[in-house]
């Protein structure tokens, strides 16, 4: 009897261990298996992410159809490289993944959106990319690829792979890159500026082309600038409140558009900083060719132009006065806000609550955010436009204007300072202000197919960031002419009106 | 690379690619330095063959250097832009059981170097006036070849740039190169340097370089000479063929300073001037202040003017001082 009440808990705890070694492989082995399984391009396309286009563009891209016949797969990209770091990836990825599958309708998803850089950087990791091209200088790496890799290693915490390879993972339908070309025969004499006689509105053609832009000529006025400390979303640069006076001015109905640029580089555009003519103090320098597209394939023609610097901006407007014999020039802050406001002193030049169109609030993320009329006025992230848009895609403000607030952000003549209105003076109306006399950026105004509605409003500020929107330019100078990391600022000219002698 | 695991080809470079020079070789290590371990001499193994590309005074002399590191070592091509250069090279080096020179390796013009590396060298040894260095050592990287390259590696920050590229490739390819910053590969330095990191004379507060010496040689003109062959006869003169003193003599010094300290300027403020130089368009003297992030400053004194004091030479300082 001793004996055997001595055996059976022993027995009993063999057993134990027994099925639980046996147990405990199960799970190791399912688990494992489930990840298996759960990272397999079969799974990542018909369970998890409803979005076929993703796998069609992934078949066309460099991932796939390779010379050696290796493909690289989903998750070779879209988690990291390994370590713990991949089960975290894996959770965060997976638990979203999950909670979109069952609660967002695909359809309605921007999946265009989810291609540009800063939203792929979330769910694409350098540690994957260098683990297979763990050769930064391959025999065949170009002179201007050599520069840039050695740029990047400089770099590393700041710039990323994907910086400049976004589309080898998914192929992006671009035209070919067709750069724009300098040509020396634009000029045609049958095209004359404009006469400029009266204070009216007008249609100015740009010499030597049949490109025409329209300039809307605004009545001197006073308004006040800024927004009270009551409004909603507002930033203390917005402030404080003054009464500011300006002359009568025209101002461009739309954004510069690419066919305006194009004009402009054409018959400006330098060749190379190697070039021998090349010299950035000359006056009759224009810009260098843009390193890529500068128009990010979305395609040109009426489109802003963008990605051109403050200072291409500024030898735009130059370049025009020349063109035209009228004295054009960016906006001032308060020529531009006089502009957007058209009289209005809301934080919108329409009524409306930007706590209804925000998508900086829980509740409107999750319930949704209210649309109109923001989305008939301008092209904004919550409007559904990951991509600049042309001016018939909104309707004017009052003033007759096209995307003040949307679609791109403006440079201004100011150098920005988030004081500025302070140094006006509080008891009488300012005349024409110019901003501080020097600055290190310049303001930037308006919202842009980026920007979420608060950032639209009349009185938001905004200023060049030129170190930040230049960090992947891996030339040493950096191009004055071309912004290599933002994509959504343009301009609009204005142009001084000068009483006839 | 593993100091104790050298083999007859990385030998060539215990600092290798590094050494694309003075551009890329950072020393920032904080741990505790480990002693060097020094060959006295490059292990024996299969004939290693070298070409020259460039036969004047310090091409002939690296040569000199390379038959003298080991067994087994040859000089079998030689490249220059002169073929009188090249003549004089060949003579001096003439009589060596080493030099297995013929006619059909000799090559002479400015593109004598491409015939040289295409010529079945294991080494190319780069002593050219230092304009054309990033694109002799990209085209021997090209080619697959080991390099030792004379300082300085380049002139100006688009050669730098190519020399650092090329130097990346190097690495992939597991090619040996070294520049002729050769305090980096002195004993003397490298202790004194280990014993520094390991906190010897506590931090490094400052530092002082010297290259000032009396005049240098130059070229007069002959009647008979194109302007280009002026210039490259008398290249120390050149700017646009040495990149002036700092760059073509004083940088060894200058990058013990960087080395030993850790760090590169990044800021640079001096002065110079031309007193006594016969031909050319460099100054004669320099008075240079670097300074780094942390605040640290080094002082820089360079010129080449007859009967004045003299010291080539490096300081650290902490509170007292330490001559390497």
């Amino acid at each position: 009897m001793s004996d055997a009440t001595d055996k059976r808990p022993r027995r009993r705890t063999l057993l134990l261990i027994v099925t639980g070694m046996v147990l405990g492989f199960i799970v190791v082995y399912a688990a494992n298996a489930g990840i298996v399984y759960t990272s397999t391009d079969v799974f990542c396309d018909k369970f998890c992410h409803v979005h076929p286009h993703a796998t069609a563009s992934w078949i066309k891209s460099t991932h796939y159809t390779t010379k050696s016949g290796v493909v690289t797969h989903c998750i070779e990209c879209h988690l990291p490289a390994g370590g713990i770091e991949y089960y975290t990836e894996k959770a965060r990825l997976g638990a979203q993944d999950v909670w979109g599958v069952l609660t967002k309708d695909p359809k309605k998803i921007d999946w265009e959106a989810k291609g540009s850089l800063e939203e792929a950087g979330t769910f694409t990791y350098e540690s994957s990319c260098v683990r297979c091209h763990s050769i930064l200088f391959s025999a065949k790496l170009t002179k201007k690829g050599s520069d840039a890799h050695l740029y990047y290693q400089r770099m590393k915490d700041k710039v990323r792979c994907i910086n400049c390879h976004l589309s080898v993972g998914h192929y992006h339908e671009k035209k070919p890159e067709e750069y724009l070309e300098t040509k020396d025969d634009v000029f045609d004499p049958k095209n004359f500026p404009t006469a400029a006689e009266g204070f009216t509105n007008y249609t100015e053609v740009l010499p030597g082309s049949d490109v025409k832009f329209e300039m809307v000529a605004l009545p001197g006025g006073t308004f006040t600038m800024g927004s009270p400390d009551s409004e909603e979303y507002r930033k203390p640069d917005e402030g404080p409140q003054r009464q500011v006076q300006l002359s009568q001015f025209w101002i461009g109905r739309t954004e510069v558009r690419w066919k305006e640029w194009e004009v402009f580089y054409a018959q400006r555009g330098s060749p190379g900083k190697n070039d021998p003519s090349y010299s950035e103090e000359s006056t009759t320098t224009g810009p260098t060719p843009p390193y890529g597209s500068p128009d990010q394939g979305w395609g040109r023609g009426a489109r802003p132009a963008i990605t051109m610097t403050h200072h291409s901006a500024t030898v735009y407007c130059q370049w025009l006065s020349s063109v035209t014999g009228k004295k054009y020039r960016l906006p001032t802050e308060a020529e531009w806000e006089y502009a957007c406001r058209s009289k209005t002193e809301t934080p919108y030049f329409f009524p409306g609550d930007p706590a209804d169109f925000t998508l900086d609030s829980f509740w409107n993320r999750v319930f949704g955010a209210k649309k109109l009329p923001l989305s008939q006025f301008a092209a904004y992230a919550g409007g559904g436009s990951a991509r600049t848009q042309t001016p018939s895609f909104v309707k004017p403000n009052p003033f007759n204007l096209i995307n003040t607030i949307g679609n791109v952000r403006e440079f201004c003549l100011d150098w920005y300072e988030p004081q500025a209105y302070a140094k006006y003076p509080s008891t009488s109306a300012v005349l024409n202000p110019r901003g501080p006399e020097s600055g290190e950026e310049h303001v930037v105004r308006g919202g842009s197919f980026k920007s979420d509605a608060i950032y639209l409003r009349s009185a938001a500020r905004d200023r060049t960031q030129t170190e930040r929107w230049l960090m992947t330019d891996p030339q040493s100078p950096k191009s004055v002419w071309w912004y290599s990391d933002c994509n959504d600022v343009g301009f609009r000219v204005v142009r001084e009106y000068e009483p006839p002698r | 690379m593993n100091e104790l695991d050298v083999t007859r080809r990385n030998f060539m470079g215990a600092a290798a690619v590094a050494g694309a020079g003075v551009l890329l070789a950072g020393c920032s290590s904080k741990k505790t330095v480990e002693p060097t371990k020094f060959l006295d001499a490059a292990p024996d193994g299969p004939v290693l063959k070298a070409g020259l590309v460039g036969c004047g005074g310090r091409g002939t002399g690296a040569v000199q250097n390379f038959l003298k590191a080991g067994p087994n070592l040859q000089i079998v091509a030689l490249a220059d832009v002169f073929q009188d250069q090249l003549d004089k090279c060949r003579r001096r080096l003439e009589g060596r059981p080493e030099a297995k020179i013929t006619d059909e390796t000799c090559f002479v013009g400015f593109d004598a170097y491409k015939k040289l590396i295409d010529s079945g060298v294991d080494i190319v040894i780069l002593a050219t006036p230092p304009h054309f260095r990033p694109l002799h050592f990209e085209a021997a990287v090209e080619a697959k070849k080991h390099v030792f390259m004379e300082k300085p590696v380049a002139v100006d920050p688009v050669g730098a740039r190519q020399i650092m590229a090329s130097g990346e490739k190097a690495k992939a390819y597991n090619l040996s190169v070294v520049a002729g910053t050769q305090r980096r590969h002195q004993r003397q330095y490298i202790e004194t340097y280990n014993h520094i990191k390991n906190g010897a004379i506590g931090e490094i507060v400052a530092a002082r370089a010297y290259w000032c010496q009396g005049q240098l040689w130059y070229r007069e003109r002959q009647k008979e000479w194109s302007d280009m062959e002026a210039m490259l006869r008398d290249w120390v003169n050149w700017t646009w063929l040495s990149g002036d003193h700092i760059v073509e003599q004083h940088v060894h010094n200058v990058d013990v300073c960087n080395w030993f300290i850790g760090a590169y300027p990044v800021k640079a403020s001096g002065f110079g001037g031309r007193m006594r130089r016969v031909t050319g368009d460099q100054y004669d003297f320099f008075s240079v202040d670097y300074t780094y992030e942390n605040g640290v400053h080094t002082a820089s004194y360079c010129r080449q003017i007859d009967g004045c004091w003299n010291s080539v030479s490096e300081y650290v300082v902490n509170r007292g001082f330490h001559q390497l």
